[in-house]
């Protein structure tokens, strides 16, 4: 028996998949819980719109749009969000990043200073 | 009255050596302040020592990895809060660019005016001097002038100078909240803004000693979108400031 490859069998397949990568993953501790939920949220969603595909006909029937508009419009909907929610978090961590550089830098000129005054040798500077 | 000059450092063992000479003869109460921005030269040990030879007070802090001119300069803003004794905080560049003639001039001229921030201005002169740039950043930089003019009120005849002195107003807040790349305009708007007393000062530069600028030709087209923005963006923001 042939098995005829639907977008429907994709969206399926594609859904477990993404569930196994993300338990994988945070099983690892390589993803943290926080991001996981999401994923684990898409995985399922995938898999429900896989397994039945009425969900989102219905859907595209209401909104007059056709199936696979519906389908790169609700993809693209994900897309867009997911990837600025990761910009501003990268934002964040920049400047999380360079607040801790600063911090370091003078924390290290102040330790240096209070080397001098204790007479000890002073630790060569970091750098090549 | 004391005033801290901070050199941003990224790469200058060139002409490092030659910035921090001409400084030794500056009056008392002037302190120098070296940030190297993870030089991958010798940037770094040459700073040690010259902090050991200088006769001007110098201190050196060597950020860890390279963070870009907005760090290296907030790192100057931060050591000043952190240090509490100077009153203004001047940002100098290593290359040579800069003549430190104007030193004393620039901190009389915010102490006689009560400003919050004065700008080393290329283009005062009655008579252009000196190095004025290229002819293409002229353009651009009379484009910024116009726009934070516009968006401001304020005149300024040289907004990416970065041979600038901020009083206490200026520094405390750029200690929190600095432009990051290219901070030189977006600063500049952002005290006018919120009704700093923002004034320039007549300055001849010099062409660079060594090193090469951080705005290369193909990042122009970028340098223009980025800070007009940046200035549009900070245009909405809430005022911070009260007069």
């Amino acid at each position: 028996m042939m098995i005829q490859i639907t977008a429907e069998l994709l969206m399926a397949v594609g859904g477990a998949v993404a569930f196994m990568i993300t338990l994988y993953w945070v099983r690892r501790r390589e993803l943290r819980e926080k991001y996981a939920v999401g994923w684990i949220v898409l995985a399922f969603l995938l898999l429900l719109i896989g397994l039945f595909p009425s969900v989102l006909k219905t859907i595209a029937e209401a909104s007059r749009l056709s199936y696979p508009s519906a389908v790169l419009f609700v993809a693209l909907t994900l897309i867009y969000l997911y990837s600025f929610s990761v910009s501003v978090s990268l934002s964040n961590q920049y400047r999380r990043n360079i607040r801790l550089t600063q911090q370091l830098a003078l924390l290290e000129e102040r330790v240096r200073q209070l080397e001098q005054k204790l007479n000890t040798p002073p630790a060569p500077p970091p750098g090549r | 009255m004391t005033a801290l000059i901070v050199i941003p450092a990224f790469n200058e063992e060139e002409a490092l050596a030659g910035t921090v000479a001409s400084l030794q003869d500056l009056p008392s109460g002037f302190e120098v302040l070296i940030v190297n921005d993870g030089s991958t030269d010798k940037t770094g040990p040459l700073a040690e020592q010259l902090a050991r030879t200088s006769r001007v007070p110098l201190h050196v802090v060597h950020l860890p990895v390279n963070s870009g001119i907005g760090a290296a300069v907030q790192t100057g803003y931060r050591y000043a809060a952190a240090q509490g004794r100077f009153k203004y905080v001047i940002q100098f560049d290593a290359d040579g660019q800069h003549d430190a003639r104007y030193l004393v001039p620039m901190v009389q001229k915010c102490e006689a005016e009560g400003l919050d921030l004065c700008i080393g201005s290329r283009f005062l002169a009655a008579t252009p001097e000196g190095f004025q740039s290229t002819y293409s950043r002229r353009i651009g930089i009379r484009f910024f002038a116009k726009l934070i003019g516009l968006l401001s009120g304020q005149r300024v005849t040289d907004p990416t100078s970065g041979y600038r002195c901020a009083g206490p107003r200026a520094w405390q807040r750029f200690a929190e909240h600095y432009p990051e790349d290219y901070p030189e305009p977006e600063a500049l708007f952002w005290c006018a803004r919120n009704r700093l007393k923002v004034a320039e000062l007549p300055v001849v530069m010099h062409e660079r000693q060594g090193g090469v600028s951080s705005i290369r030709q193909l990042k122009a087209a970028y340098y223009m979108i980025k800070v007009s923005m940046a200035i549009l963006f900070d245009r909405i923001r809430r005022l911070e400031v009260r007069a």
